[in-house]
């Protein structure tokens, strides 16, 4: 890894404290996000808060399984996003496919689209655990080490070719995007 | 059965149904494809005007799709499922939208997962999948977990045999 400069890591710890959440919500993972955004767990004490659009957002999180069609709007949704941006995968369906491993619609491993930089294992994690995988993001980004929007950058041929191999096209066809 | 469930059944008589009673409140008519229409329409006028569900069912064995209307009454809380069969090989039907409007969406989606054509019905554009390269879903011939190896790349996981042994042992947590 790169070495960082001293304001560098300065802007990477002021980074770590202000995250700016889009939540995905795509499966049922999100059922959890309200106990964790509200007053029982108030994730808000960590300066983490959720945000409406991708363009300010700094933190992805994919909750649950992803099937083609949102799987489309999440490349989208994440390249949209301004640097540095990085990805939560929430929940077992996105490390392997969970439940839904066999299903004909429903991917299988995330970070073969896009990069992940924090998993959190669970069907479901519990809200704690998201604060956890929160914390310990916080803590790579200030260590330098929550690269993967710099990876996905640098291996974006390979990404688009599993991207295509999966998809087809990635290009969505509908009413809001023609 | 009701009383008046019963009323509607002998009123059914003439299109010469197979009726199944399946629960109080819940009758099952089985009618060949070609009077399906006319019984939903003397069903439609005798009270069981919503319609709650338009599903399919794949008999491969048979080599048939069943076509399932499940019709709900607000007057009596009955409900009356009509299905028919139809071929397999060549599944083509009529639509019901004069009858219910809301049925064009449904047969979309049993165009989309089981493609079933339905004559009378233009807007076949597929409701959930986008940009699907094979048979239909649902059907009984598609293998899933097949299509899902193909398409969808596992994670592989390396699989530490002594570890797991020690852990079964109790030598340490797991």
């Amino acid at each position: 890894m790169k070495e960082r400069t001293i304001w560098e890591q300065i802007a990477d710890s002021f980074r770590s404290r202000s995250i700016w959440m889009l939540h995905y919500c795509t499966g049922c993972g999100a059922m959890e996000l309200p106990p964790t955004m509200t007053a029982r767990f108030d994730m808000e004490r960590f300066g983490i808060a959720p945000m409406a659009t991708p363009r300010q957002a700094d933190i992805l999180l994919i909750t649950g399984y992803l099937n083609t069609k949102t799987l489309r709007r999440v490349i989208y949704t994440y390249e949209q996003m301004a640097d540095p941006k990085y990805v939560i995968g929430f929940g077992s369906c996105t490390i392997n496919g969970g439940i839904y491993f066999d299903s004909y619609s429903t991917i299988n491993r995330l970070d073969y689209y896009i990069p992940v930089d924090v998993y959190i294992a669970g069907c479901m994690p519990r809200p704690e655990a998201i604060l956890e995988a929160f914390n310990y993001l916080m803590e790579k980004i200030r260590k330098g080490e929550a690269d993967g929007w710099k990876r996905y950058r640098e291996n974006y041929d390979w990404y688009k070719q599993n991207q295509i191999r999966s998809l087809g096209e990635v290009y969505v066809h509908d009413e809001f995007h023609e | 059965m009701t009383n008046s469930m019963s009323n509607l059944v002998k009123i059914l008589e003439s299109f010469n149904p197979f009726v199944e009673e399946i629960d109080e409140k819940e009758i099952k008519i089985t009618v060949s494809p070609d009077k399906v229409v006319a019984v939903l329409e003397t069903l439609k006028a005798n009270g069981y005007s919503h319609l709650s569900l338009m599903t399919c069912v794949d008999w491969i064995d048979d080599n048939q799709l069943e076509l399932v209307y499940i019709l709900f009454s607000w007057e009596d809380g009955g409900k009356f499922l009509v299905s028919t069969r139809i071929d397999r090989s060549n599944p083509k039907f009529v639509t019901v939208k004069e009858l219910w409007p809301v049925a064009r969406f449904y047969e979309r989606e049993i165009h989309e997962f089981f493609g079933v054509e339905f004559e009378g019905n233009d807007d076949m554009k597929p409701l959930f999948l986008e940009l699907w390269d094979e048979r239909p879903p649902l059907r009984k011939d598609f293998d899933p977990r097949d299509y899902s190896r193909k398409k969808f790349p596992d994670r592989e996981y390396e699989k530490d045999v002594i570890k797991e042994a020690k852990i079964f042992r109790g030598e340490i947590n797991g």
